[in-house]
């Protein structure tokens, strides 16, 4: 249910609504004015195609609705429907975004700027409707751009963002937002949705020059062109992925210009790190019960802080390195596993390595795997998580490289 | 006598479920445990032995029966219990292999799957329980979901032509096709009976209530609502034509027709035949304890 309250003194462009995460993307979609959408129900993302199919029914979006009969074909359609020109909206979930893996594939490889809502499921078997990051970190290494949201204020907001980096020629790659299952599809918070002729000043329309196809304009998208071609066309992904770092910036300061709001920081959020001697990192909805904790502990003394990442791909890591630096020990919280991995750890875990690895210096870093399958990541977990990382700094390495926690023995 | 000599303390059927999985996720009035129930007491008549059954079924609220039978069972991934249960049935002739899943499982995401099996005449019976929606994730429409009727996706009503399931399935090669609502358990029962004496491909669609995703956004107070609109609505034809099956709730007294429609012979899918002697490949139809009857 959509409850409004009293309009926002500070921006009148702006009201204020009681909304939740998915019904927060679907009031962005309706600012961004889409033309495309395709749905094939799964949870949690089935939230986000009811609720664009209520804006549709209401009158508030003039939209092509397209029911496809798997995610397969879902994200065909609108992958093909952004080549001749239309803002496009995909989404899925766990082993339905899996099953569009082909589609998944092809869509930055075509340079095709849709945006797609992730909202992050456990993966079958054994089944769970709850939060895991696997599903959308399966496209992590193809060309999507991916960034993980906790608020629904951030989901609309990123939103926005999303088509405006999507979108810029310099880039025109697909963009995957993903957002807890349940925590935070699900749940509803006041949230700023701002007038369209305010979004209209920061989202311009959706040109794609000379690459739309068009009967004025007759071009071949993905012609076979095996061996002769296939590495300077992966450059050309790559090089508009790199763009990307500074593509993103600029969205950030414009999208604070325009709305008067927004992170300084695209890339992640700081929380308490100023002085923190044991720095705590994950991705998500994670940071509600990280912060809480954090909040706790600073009351007995611990110098705690948090790092909460928004964007995953492109990777920060420059950011990071000089973020984390300073830190006396470093524990980051995987809601995600990798399997046979470097130190066995989560998949955040290892590329935060990565990125420490040229640091000037590189604090104990130790891995946590928790809240698995909808779990809820509890104080205790995090009370655990810094009492480890203490005992690391103390030490001044890791005993352990990663710990699993919250299970049953 | 007291009240307490009523009660049982067991139920018949208990030894065919798995108490230990109850509660079940489905919802009061849902047609899917009465529709479940009829294939268990199908199995135990139909003379071959529990142990020699399998339920093969995909993902969604009709998908979670197999969890709840106790006997050998699989809850495959979303749309692909047919190859599942083809694997089986080839590999394992002399067992009895029923998929047992969604409209929107079976037809949908999986429905290619459906028309090669029933082309190939695969040894296996697929029974679909329709309930017009998607009722897992929220009553989505779907590719059965008749014309006109909403859905949380279809606020203005369906406006794409759904199937009709039973000339889907003979159309594309069913040799055993019927139709019954889990209202008519009795018929759906000799159905399932039939099916499983039978060999090749055969579909049994049960039309069931689904009063929380297909009930309330049509106005249909609950689920004996809806059972009462199968009673006064239904009519059982076995020679209507099959092109005349569809279900239209638009029109006011147009009836469901249900029916046992399709009862032929066709050559069982069998890869391996023209690699056996001749006289053996000719004695196919009769794989170890499992004859086929006659008309």
């Amino acid at each position: 249910m959509t409850v409004t309250t009293q309009a926002a003194p500070a921006a009148t462009q702006e009201q204020e609504m009681l909304i939740s995460g998915s019904e927060a993307i679907a009031e962005a979609l309706t600012l961004a004015d889409i033309d495309v959408v395709t749905a094939y129900p799964i949870r949690p993302y089935d939230t986000v195609m009811q609720a664009i199919a209520k804006k549709i029914s209401g009158g508030k979006l003039v939209a092509e609705y397209i029911v496809a009969e798997g995610e397969h074909s879902q994200f065909e359609i609108v992958k093909h429907a952004s080549t001749v020109g239309a803002r496009v909206f995909c989404g899925s979930s766990g082993v339905g975004w899996a099953y569009a893996m082909e589609c998944l594939v092809v869509t930055p490889a075509l340079r095709v700027p849709m945006v797609a809502m992730v909202g992050n499921r456990a993966l079958d078997d054994p089944g769970a409707f709850g939060v895991e990051h696997n599903d959308a970190l399966f496209v992590r290494d193809l060309g999507w751009l991916l960034c993980w949201i906790d608020s629904s204020q951030e989901a609309l907001d990123t939103t926005l963002i999303a088509y405006r980096v999507a979108e810029d020629r310099r880039i025109f790659l697909p963009i995957a937002i993903s957002a807890d299952g349940a925590f935070l599809t699900h749940s509803q918070a006041i949230t700023k949705v701002p007038s369209k002729s305010l979004v209209d000043k920061f989202l311009p329309p959706y040109n794609r020059g000379d690459l739309q196809l068009h009967p004025d304009n007759p071009i071949t998208v993905a012609p076979q062109v095996n061996e002769d071609w296939v590495i300077e066309i992966r450059r050309q992904n790559n090089a508009a992925t790199e763009r990307a770092y500074t593509v993103i910036e600029e969205a950030y300061a414009d999208f604070r210009r325009v709305f008067g709001r927004g992170p300084e920081n695209p890339w992640f959020e700081e929380y308490m790190t100023e002085d923190a001697e044991i720095i705590l990192m994950g991705m998500g909805t994670l940071s509600l019960p990280v912060k809480v904790a954090i909040r706790k502990m600073r009351q007995e003394g611990k110098k705690v802080g948090l790092i909460r990442l928004r964007w995953f791909r492109p990777f920060p890591y420059e950011q990071l390195a000089r973020a984390l630096g300073t830190a006396k020990a470093i524990g980051v919280i995987d809601r995600d596993y990798s399997f046979g991995s470097p130190f066995g750890s989560g998949v955040v875990a290892t590329e935060v390595r990565a990125a420490l690895y040229n640091a000037e210096r590189r604090p104990p870093l130790i891995g946590f795997i928790c809240g698995l399958g909808g779990r809820e990541v509890t104080l205790e977990d995090v009370y655990k998580t810094t009492e480890i990382c203490y005992s690391a700094a103390k030490a001044g390495k890791t005993e352990q490289a990663t710990y699993w926690l919250g299970v049953r023995e | 006598m007291t009240m307490s000599t009523l009660i049982a303390e067991r139920h018949p059927s208990d030894p065919l479920f798995r108490a230990d999985r109850l509660p079940h996720i489905w919802c009061p009035g849902c047609g899917i445990g009465p529709a479940m129930h009829a294939y268990a007491q199908a199995m135990v008549e139909s003379g071959i032995p529990l142990a020699r059954h399998v339920c093969v079924s995909g993902i969604g609220c009709t998908g979670r029966v197999p969890g709840y039978l106790n006997m050998d069972s699989y809850h495959t991934t979303h749309g692909r219990a047919i190859p599942f249960a083809m694997a089986i049935a080839l590999v394992k002739p002399e067992l009895e292999v029923t998929v047992y899943s969604g409209d929107g499982d079976l037809f949908a995401i999986g429905g290619n799957h459906f028309i090669h099996a029933a082309r190939r005449n695969v040894d296996i019976n697929v029974i679909c329980i329709n309930n017009f929606n998607y009722g897992m994730t929220g009553g989505q429409v779907g590719p059965t979901t008749p014309m006109g009727a909403r859905a949380t996706t279809a606020p203005f009503g369906n406006y794409e032509q759904p199937f009709n399931l039973p000339h889907l399935a003979a159309a594309t090669g069913a040799v055993f096709v019927a139709r019954w609502t889990s209202l008519h358990l009795r018929q759906l029962k000799q159905a399932m009976l039939r099916a499983m004496k039978k060999r090749g491909f055969t579909f049994i669609e049960v039309l069931a209530p689904c009063p929380v995703g297909f009930g309330r956004p049509n106005d249909i107070g609950d689920a004996m609502e809806e059972m009462t609109l199968y009673r006064e609505g239904c009519v059982v034809d076995p020679a209507a034509p099959l092109d005349s099956l569809d279900i239209d709730l638009r029109v006011k007294d147009r009836p469901i027709v249900l029916g046992n429609f399709v009862d032929v012979e066709r050559p069982v899918f069998d890869p391996l035949a023209m690699m056996r002697p001749t006289s053996e490949a000719e004695n196919n139809t009769a794989v170890a304890g499992k004859t086929q009857e006659g008309q």
